[in-house]
């Protein structure tokens, strides 16, 4: 196939998991085990008492409410509907009241109106809209896919938080992107479901690909329909076997267009998109503003693909998602599964309270997350992991000194940047500069902050240098 | 609000990377040749190299709080910058050498600049070349290790008589048994220490392998063309500042480059450089201003970057 690098099968035996990565993906930093691995034991909580819910999901329109303060609600009832196609329908996760539509912190920090449900206790569902159907994935149209996922309100985060029906590329309508005054138009070929985390600390997407799940293969297929693709690829990370699941899907294929690629997970950041679709297909996704299908790839994770599963069998919608917990101050570390809308505090409520008081609290992980300092915030769809971080744990750059040009930063960056050059420019105020060696083929992933001996703190002057760029 | 919890930008782990730690670490691997300076010449060498450590460290802070500046003495660079001197001036310095060096490459390598980061040329050797240039005499009186009767270094002999290579076992050069500067007659002690802030990635193959290549390279065609007048290549690799220049001096971060292939171009060329000042130029030992000469060339090789990872060419 284009575009993918192959090795000779004999090279392939000698080299270790480590050493394939690195032969496919030399950048980044390699994390030892020692520095905080994810435990992947599923954790039990009760249900939350009350649920936030923003009814902006993502960076798109706001959905409508079609309740009103008093409305006595039900587990997955409508309670805001989607005026337009980049909106998504919003649903009760509990059922309860509906106490207050007012504003609260959402995931990134900033107020926005929501739907505040006092939960009654009880987890009463709503009837599904027709009765389950014992069918094939391939007996659906396409549409009715779509249109299902769009219903259930799955999103996917792979670049940034977006609903997944306008995600998808529907085989007959290929979507074009105006690139560097290129249009370029891709059919899909490839569907990479990765198993892969955002970041070697989560393990949402590890411990699902190490469990057996019903609704992966009707996922997998009804993913595999809309988008067209020719070949799937699963990536898992070589230190997390996944289940003998995903190796039957792999056998079950007679036409061998399935494949099984593991890579070095430890290693910082190939679990994020752009570096992933390098490290399995050897394809480099064109910066800035790329997407993967300008590179004929569809990818999505394990979540995404079983959430799929799901909502095209069951026609129910997302009301609960796995996220990670961990961290110092974390009472215990494992996969939780928590209802969307909950507020933060209340989830480390439930797993006991903090175990030492936290420096730091972060929805996401601990190299690309958001620090929070307001325990209301709710767990939304894009959460994968909360994370609560003592003072030993973290390192504030302070003071930070002048860059000594050692190259660490060089030697790390995923996109091949110079990240000291661009942090110069960016703290100088010469953000032209800045943006003329590249500022925004930037992922943000932090490894250039990590490794900086000097403790400059690159991603804020970078993002500080794309904010003063974008502003109107 | 009761409690108070930290916000600040991702990523929120942070690495053991420091200066100070990157600078201890090359004082480390600075420490097996002045172990074996001290072996071979001397009490002298180890006044040598203490005179001149605290003779950084006293300028350094004595002027950052003349001028109101945050003490810097904590980041070990000083210390380094004041080692690597010693390293390299011959035993036979009188006190006041390191003393005025240390000075000098602290206020006229570093200071004036405005400190680690900023400065264009590496201080010891900008100290270096103020002495030799002040001192040329003292600068060039060598003597023999464990007897200190005055000798010529092996680069000297050869520029008096170039077939006189011959009577050098590589045995000595190898191990020390040669006239020259402090830190740099062991190549075994130089590439041990080497080995070690290698490992510990303060510094990068690419400056050390190409350097060693530009000259063993260009010995080898030299050799190649009449071995009776020009050396072999261990020979120019084993002699002189070289191993010491390529592992310590050239790569040292804030002159030398950051992108890969600029780090091999400049490491070759500064190689090459260092064999066209030893065969034609005016001093035995061209390293130390072969690797001057590249450090003030530095920002160019900045510009032979890696390619941008999905970089579109804009229409």
């Amino acid at each position: 196939m284009k575009g993918q690098i192959f090795l000779h099968p004999i090279w392939y035996t000698l080299l270790t998991e480590e050493h394939k990565t690195m032969a496919l993906f030399a950048k980044g930093i390699p994390f030892s085990k020692k520095v905080m691995t994810p435990k992947l034991d599923p954790i039990d909580t009760p249900l939350p008492k009350r649920v936030i819910l923003p009814l902006k999901q993502y960076i798109g329109e706001p959905s409508q409410p079609v309740v009103t303060k008093g409305d006595k609600v039900t587990t997955g009832q409508l309670i805001a509907a989607a005026p337009t196609d980049t909106s998504l329908p919003l649903y009760a996760t509990i059922a309860g009241t509906v106490k207050d539509i007012t504003d609260y912190n959402d995931y990134k920090g900033t107020p926005t109106p929501s739907i505040i449900i006092e939960g009654d206790g009880t987890d009463t569902w709503i009837e599904p809209p027709t009765k389950k159907e014992e069918k094939e994935i391939s007996s659906y149209a396409p549409t009715e896919i779509v249109k299902r996922i769009h219903a259930a309100g799955l999103i996917t985060t792979q670049l940034v938080p977006v609903p997944l029906a306008t995600d998808l590329v529907p085989i007959d309508q290929p979507k074009t992107h105006l690139i560097g005054g290129q249009r370029i138009t891709k059919k899909i070929d490839t569907l990479v479901i990765t198993a892969l985390d955002r970041e070697p600390f989560l393990g949402v997407n590890r411990y699902l690909a190490g469990i057996h799940n019903k609704e992966l293969a009707d996922g997998i297929a009804a993913l595999k329909m809309i988008t067209g693709a020719l070949y799937i690829r699963f990536v898992v990370d070589a230190h997390y076997p996944p289940a003998t699941q995903l190796k039957d899907l792999v056998a079950a294929d007679e036409e061998e267009t399935t494949t099984l690629i593991s890579l070095n997970g430890r290693r910082f950041p190939i679990g994020l998109a752009i570096p992933v679709i390098k490290a399995a297909l050897g394809r480099e996704v064109p910066l800035p503003y790329g997407h993967p299908r300008d590179v004929g790839v569809a990818l999505y994770d394990m979540t995404t693909a079983i959430a799929v599963g799901k909502a095209v069998s069951t026609q129910l919608p997302q009301v609960d998602s796995l996220i990670t917990v961990g961290g110092g101050a974390m009472p215990k570390g494992g996969i939780v599964t928590v209802r969307i809308g909950t507020p933060i505090g209340d989830v480390i409520e439930s797993l006991g309270g903090f175990s030492t008081p936290p420096a730091k609290i972060i929805i996401g992980g601990p190299m690309t997350g958001m620090a929070h300092y307001d325990l209301t915030t709710p767990i939304t769809k894009e959460t994968d992991g909360l994370f609560a971080l003592t003072h030993d744990e973290i390192q504030l750059s302070g003071d930070y000194r002048q860059c000594i040009n050692c190259g660490l930063c060089v030697k790390v960056c995923p996109v091949n940047l110079l990240p000291g050059v661009l942090s110069l420019y960016c703290a100088k105020d010469r953000f032209d500069m800045a943006e003329a060696d590249g500022l925004f083929q930037c992922i943000e992933c932090g490894c250039c902050d990590y490794v900086c001996p000097s403790r400059r703190p690159m991603v804020h002057l970078f993002r500080h240098a794309k904010h003063q760029l974008m502003a109107p | 609000m009761e409690t108070h919890y930290i916000v600040s930008m991702s990523p929120h782990l942070r690495g053991a990377h420091s200066i100070e730690r990157m600078m201890r670490t090359f004082i480390i691997g600075l420490i097996p040749p002045a172990v074996m300076a001290l072996y071979l010449f001397g009490i002298r060498s180890l006044i040598i190299m203490v005179l001149a450590m605290a003779t950084a460290v006293i300028v350094e802070t004595v002027i950052e709080h003349l001028t109101n500046q945050k003490l810097t003495y904590k980041d070990c660079h000083a210390i380094l910058t004041g080692f690597v001197l010693a390293l390299i001036l011959p035993s036979s310095a009188p006190w006041w050498m390191p003393v005025v060096g240390a000075s000098v490459a602290i206020i006229l390598g570093k200071l004036v600049f405005g400190g680690l980061g900023n400065y264009p040329f590496n201080p010891p050797l900008v100290a270096w070349v103020v002495l030799k240039l002040s001192w040329p005499e003292r600068m060039s009186l060598f003597v023999e290790p464990h007897t200190h009767s005055q000798a010529l270094t092996p680069l000297m002999a050869l520029k008096e008589d170039p077939s006189l290579f011959y009577s050098y076992a590589m045995r000595d050069l190898f191990l020390g048994n040669t006239p020259g500067p402090l830190g740099t007659v062991c190549a075994l002690a130089v590439l041990i220490g080497a080995l070690f802030i290698l490992y510990r990635g303060v510094i990068r193959w690419h400056i050390p392998v190409a350097f060693c290549c530009g000259v063993g390279l260009f010995a080898a065609i030299l050799h190649g063309i009449n071995p009776d007048v020009y050396p072999p290549v261990i020979f120019h690799l084993l002699s002189g500042g070289l191993l010491l220049g390529a592992f310590f001096l050239a790569p040292e971060p804030v002159t030398s480059p950051v992108t890969p292939k600029g780090m091999l171009l400049f490491g070759f060329l500064a190689g090459i450089l260092t064999m066209i000042i030893r065969m034609w130029g005016a001093y035995p030992d061209g390293t130390f201003y072969a690797i001057l000469i590249m450090n003030a060339a530095t920002p160019l090789f900045n510009y032979l970057k890696p390619k941008e990872y999905g970089r579109v060419k804009r229409a």
